[in-house]
């Protein structure tokens, strides 16, 4: 359980990075959506103790962020954006580090890693050099991480960026079996959907909106998205294209004129506010 | 503390780093090496026992240094360092494991040069533990400054330089390949601000204790209280601007 209370981050005299949040997150995996900028990783380095908070709180499993970073760090795991495996060492050699960094005895670590990497489905190349390894595989070593660590909070930044369809299905699935509760953020509102008990869309630095993926698409309950390349009544420019929430109903009639209609997705949230998003 | 972590991390990115791409280690034993030899040629061998206790002094101190870039590129470039602020091992830890493999680093320099040592009948049993003592204390005050640098840079790129610069600072320039009383004789002032870097009192201390220069006990006193007081200073300072957890 994350508790968060009236968390603030500010960074130098640039923009309020995370605005007051309090929110608490309870459910088995939660999802941060929200546009580049909007605050997502800051709030989940704070959160994860990685980054002092300007101001606020939260409390995780019981342990302050602020005063008991100590304990709060034994019951959680957190994979940075981006972050990337020592190429020269092989994926075994790096969980099997990482959890006798936990404390864990050598056995149980090296017994540990090996179970991780099968589960996620690098048993072939756990003994190979990172750097031989694809985008993918690299992402599931990460995730191999966070399932041996046994960790009651898994913290995930974008765990899927940049990989093709199929990795980023096998990324899902390896996440799936993670034991603990997640916290993750993402571009991708697929993924959202897919993987989230709860999603919280950030925007400027605040928590706008949350709920299930069906609470939050409530709004657009029997409606669909019409895209055309030319001006329809009542559309809105958007990223080049006219963009029309319409009734069900209509559906055939604008297929008929050339447009192409879309089933509501989370993607529908975003465009609702006009920001940009990555497909 | 939690030496087996740090024990693991030291075989995995030391050892094992080393038997699979060992250029970084040959690279880092080249430049005392040539100096070395350009010492015995220049000084037709008169200065050639100062070169080989101060190449393994400059040794140990370039590859402290060097660290910097490891420590940067797994901060900022692999994000390896957040993984371990959000989990159980402290930011002591992380810079003992990492200086623990750099130490691992020095291995085959440390062997070539005890073995030239050997060869030039410089070590006894009190000259063998005082160098293990300065090997230990220049590890961990160089790589404490390395850290520093790490937590101060702000790209990957810029390390690179930065490193350069203060290992021909820090390490060459210093009485490691010549007799400290040259550099007293020129300007006494010089050895104190030389000092800066921990590599000074650990060369002196060895001229001094392996005989090369007549013994001179406020000297050595001086010099390993230096050494032992810039350990405990840099490592403070770099545990605070390791920035475990950024602000």
């Amino acid at each position: 359980m994350i508790e968060i209370k009236n968390i603030m981050k500010k960074y130098g005299n640039g923009p309020i990075a995370v605005n007051d949040v309090t929110e608490t997150m309870s459910k088995r995996v939660t999802t941060l959506i929200g546009r580049n900028g909007a605050g997502k990783t800051t709030l989940l380095r704070m959160l994860s103790t990685q980054l002092m908070p300007t101001s606020g709180t939260a409390v995780i499993n019981g342990h302050d962020i602020i005063k008991e970073p100590h304990k709060v760090r034994n019951s959680i795991v957190s994979i940075p954006q981006e972050a990337s495996p020592i190429g020269i060492l092989t994926p075994y050699e790096q969980v099997r580090m990482y959890l006798i960094g936990r404390r864990f005895s050598l056995s149980d670590a090296s017994l540990a890693a090996r179970q991780a990497l099968e589960t996620v489905g690098l048993e072939i190349s756990m003994h190979s050099p990172s750097d031989t390894l694809s985008g993918g595989m690299k992402r599931k070593m990460f995730v191999a991480i966070a399932l041996a660590s046994n960790a009651e909070i898994v913290f995930l930044d974008e765990p899927t960026t940049g990989l093709d369809p199929l990795s980023r299905l096998e990324v899902w699935s390896a996440i799936k079996k993670l034991d603990g509760n997640i916290l993750l953020t993402t571009h991708y509102m697929e993924e959202a959907e897919n993987l989230s008990d709860e999603v919280f869309l950030q925007d400027a630095g605040k928590i706008i909106e949350r709920g299930t993926v069906k609470k939050l698409l409530k709004k657009f309950s029997g409606k669909i998205r019409v895209e055309s390349q030319s001006p329809l009544d009542g559309s809105t420019m958007l990223g080049g294209m006219h963009i029309l929430y319409d009734i069900v109903e209509n559906a055939e009639k604008h297929v008929k004129n050339g447009a192409n209609v879309k089933k509501i997705t989370l993607d529908d949230l975003f465009i609702m506010r006009g920001v940009d998003l990555e497909y | 503390m939690n030496i087996r972590f740090i024990f693991t991390f030291a075989w995995y990115y030391g050892v094992k780093i080393f038997s699979r791409g060992p250029s970084y280690v040959i690279a880092s034993l080249t430049t005392p090496l040539s100096l070395l030899f350009i010492v015995y040629v220049l000084t037709q061998g008169k200065l050639v026992e100062f070169a080989v206790v101060g190449g393994m002094i400059s040794l140990i101190g370039s590859i402290g240094l060097q660290s910097a870039g490891d420590a940067t590129f797994m901060k900022l470039q692999l994000r390896v360092q957040e993984m371990y602020v959000a989990s159980a091992v402290t930011p002591i830890d992380y810079m003992l494991a990492l200086t623990m493999s750099f130490l691992t680093f020095s291995i085959p320099g440390i062997v070539v040069y005890t073995v030239l040592g050997t060869i030039f009948g410089l070590y006894n049993t009190v000259t063998a533990l005082s160098m293990v003592f300065l090997i230990v204390m220049l590890t961990l005050s160089t790589s404490a400054i390395a850290f520093i640098i790490s937590g101060l840079v702000k790209h990957v790129r810029n390390v690179w330089g930065i490193v350069g610069i203060l290992s021909i600072i820090m390490t060459v320039i210093p009485p490691t390949f010549y007799p400290y009383t040259d550099l007293q004789n020129f300007s006494t002032s010089l050895i104190y601000i030389l000092s800066i870097s921990p590599v000074t009192p650990a060369a002196i201390s060895a001229q001094i204790i392996f005989g090369l220069e007549p013994w001179n006990m406020a000297i050595l006193t001086y010099s390993l209280l230096t050494l032992v007081a810039e350990t405990v200073i840099y490592f403070a300072i770099a545990k605070y601007l390791i920035r475990w957890r950024e602000n």
